[in-house]
């Protein structure tokens, strides 16, 4: 069995117009892979096109070694299963409670036996900071809470690949290193593959792996966290030495030194 | 590679043997066989066995952790042996401690519930006249030009909701006249009174049909679009974001829709008589042959402007309905997606509702003025 779980190879993305062009990209298992970038760079548009979202103008998206766009919706269906997405908006049924959220995945697509599946909820509930949360509407608990909830609901079936967009963002520093804490407990137990879209410094230090970084509709720099943070190009300097990407008073200098 | 299980007994002890993944897909099985061998008192030590387990997911760190609840709570024994380091990894997301529900769900008795329905419609009435109060406040300050709507916002609400309504209004109308016309005018002509088809059609549109009908479209088309706008804007925080601006979501969004449907209302309704009267009067000159002059004229002679204004006062209270019902229902929309679902439902329901009982005290009101 191929080790790599998602590769794009050539990917045009966008809605009226490109967004991305031709990203050529790799994610083998076991791996914690972070997309970064600035505001409007396009990562969570890589995202939508790696979770099933947004169809490729150009190029495709393979996941376990199968394309995802070339399919049959059924055989579509069928790959997503294997994987879970927790979105930047947390994406929670307001009508259903933070336990019936969780459980929704366990209960549609697999057939196990309820007392388990509750099991697994408040374990997986345990395991995200909110045990004992399974009866509380969605819109009864804290912005940071949801996110966790959303989270757990992204992972209950155990799948091998995890998309998470922004998952720590406007959480406090707390929350935020649980959420860290959580997904890499869920490699180490699991064996879940991880992919971030992440601008979070702090998080991005203690879960990644490997980190791919977008500007100007393209890749501009990939590798690990201490390669790009040595990286002389000025996208990647700004985002790592926090240089503000604003307009700048004549004579003052920007970027990356030279 | 699929799970199977061995079970092996041994006085009071039993020995349970996994072989294969201890996974979701293999989860219905497993339980099925381990369930009721941890339910069982006579065995009172029970070993699993991973040493031909492969792979353990989520679902299998739930079914030991209610097998050991079972077991530990009847004072018997559960032991794990033979794990391998991904299995020992697997079973340490299980939390140690079971958290006591930080929410539930308080359940009210039947006075109660009663109680907090008469409550909650208070209060929402008293929401709604609240409402009323800073609409009409704000309208009379835009009107004496101490306050001005956005620009253009008047003008895009009447295009709404009263230039894209003139064709299903006017097609209904039509289609209710000539209905009508048809129905009185095969009753009429056994008593030998045909002709006054014209004087039942004039009446029954301009005090009754037309104002019931135009509200009622306007109820579904604008009250239900009026409740699940203000109620998405409620869901993403709009209304807080205009507030905090210090921008009064009253002047802002409700003066331009309740002073557009104050105009689109009668208008419609106006427009909905003549209509309908029209579709009457071709059915009668086909049915009848009763000429169209004949049937303006009989129908003109028995309408009066106390006709026309009974109609248009009644058209402009349903407007209000309308509107202010879907303004207070759409903002008290909150949380999620299906509160502004429900917003419009009840949005719907509830001026409905009023619509038939105001025509209703309408109805009685000018009989009693008239006929005592």
């Amino acid at each position: 069995m191929s080790d790599v779980l998602v590769e794009v190879r050539g990917l045009t993305v966008g809605y009226d117009e490109p967004i991305l062009e031709d990203i050529d990209l790799t994610v083998e298992r076991g791996e914690i892979v972070a997309l970064l970038g600035g505001s409007g760079c396009g990562k969570s548009t890589m995202l939508r096109a790696m979770t099933g979202l947004l169809k490729p103008l150009d190029g495709d998206v393979r996941l376990f070694g199968k394309s995802l766009y070339d399919q049959s919706t059924r055989e579509r269906e069928k790959l997503l299963a294997r994987t879970g997405t927790a979105f930047q908006q947390d994406a929670l049924f307001g009508a259903m409670t933070v336990g019936e959220n969780v459980a929704l995945p366990l209960r549609e697509l697999t057939r196990v036996p309820d007392q388990v599946v509750r099991e697994m909820v408040r374990m997986r509930l345990a395991l995200v900071g909110l045990d004992g949360y399974q009866d509380a509407m969605p819109d009864s608990i804290s912005g940071g809470q949801r996110k966790r909830a959303a989270l757990a609901r992204a992972s209950i079936l155990d799948p091998d690949l995890l998309f998470c967009d922004e998952p720590s963002a406007g959480l406090d520093p707390a929350v935020a290193a649980g959420i860290d804490e959580t997904l890499l407990s869920f490699r180490k137990a699991l064996g879940i593959t991880i992919v971030v879209v992440t601008h979070e410094l702090a998080s991005l230090h203690v879960i990644a792996d490997r980190a791919v970084m977008f500007a100007h509709g393209s890749i501009v720099a990939e590798g690990t966290l201490d390669q790009l943070e040595e990286s002389r190009d000025d996208d990647v300097y700004r985002f790592f030495h926090r240089v503000a990407d604003l307009p700048q008073p004549m004579g003052a200098s920007r970027g990356a030194p030279s | 590679m699929p799970a199977a299980t061995t079970i092996e007994r041994d006085g009071r002890s039993a020995i349970v043997r996994l072989r294969g993944d201890v996974v979701i897909a293999s989860s219905r099985r497993l339980w099925a066989q381990l369930r009721p061998l941890a339910k069982r008192r006579d065995v009172e030590s029970l070993t699993i066995d991973f040493s031909g387990a492969g792979r353990m997911d989520s679902s299998g760190v739930a079914m030991v952790s209610l097998l050991r609840d079972q077991m530990e709570r009847q004072g018997r024994q559960l032991e794990l042996v033979e794990l391998s380091d991904e299995q020992e990894a697997a079973l340490a997301l299980a939390p140690t401690e079971r958290a006591a529900p930080q929410a539930t769900h308080h359940s009210q008795g039947f006075i109660e519930l009663i109680g907090h329905h008469v409550y909650a419609t208070g209060e929402s009435a008293a929401a709604m006249g609240r409402l009323i109060k800073e609409t009409v406040s704000h309208a009379i300050g835009v009107v004496a030009r101490r306050e001005r709507l956005p620009t253009g916002a008047l003008a895009e609400q009447i295009a709404k909701m009263g230039a894209d309504a003139i064709g299903i209004v006017g097609l209904l109308s039509f289609l209710l006249g000539m209905t009508m016309s048809f129905q009185g005018a095969v009753q009429l002509q056994r008593l030998g009174a045909g002709p006054f088809v014209a004087d039942l059609i004039g009446v029954s549109m301009v005090r009754e049909i037309a104002p019931m009908m135009t509200a009622v479209i306007l109820t579904g088309r604008t009250g239900a679009a009026i409740a699940a706008e203000l109620g998405t804007m409620r869901v993403r925080s709009e209304l807080d974001a205009l507030q905090t601006m210090g921008i009064s979501p009253a002047r802002y969004l409700l003066v331009p829709r309740i002073g557009a449907i104050t105009i689109v209302g009668p208008a419609l309704t106006l427009m909905g008589m003549f209509i309908g009267c029209a579709g009457g009067m071709i059915v009668a000159a086909f049915a009848l042959d009763l000429s169209p002059i004949t049937f303006w004229m009989r129908m003109l002679q028995r309408l009066t402007a106390g006709d026309f204004a009974h109609g248009l006062v009644k058209s402009l209270v349903f407007a209000w309905i309308i509107g202010f019902a879907g303004s207070h229902l759409g903002m008290r929309a909150r949380g999620d997606a299906s509160s502004v679902g429900s917003a419009t439902t009840r949005t719907v329901v509830v001026s409905v509702f009023f619509i038939i009982m105001v025509d209703a005290i309408f109805a009685t009101i000018t009989t009693l003025v008239k006929y005592r």
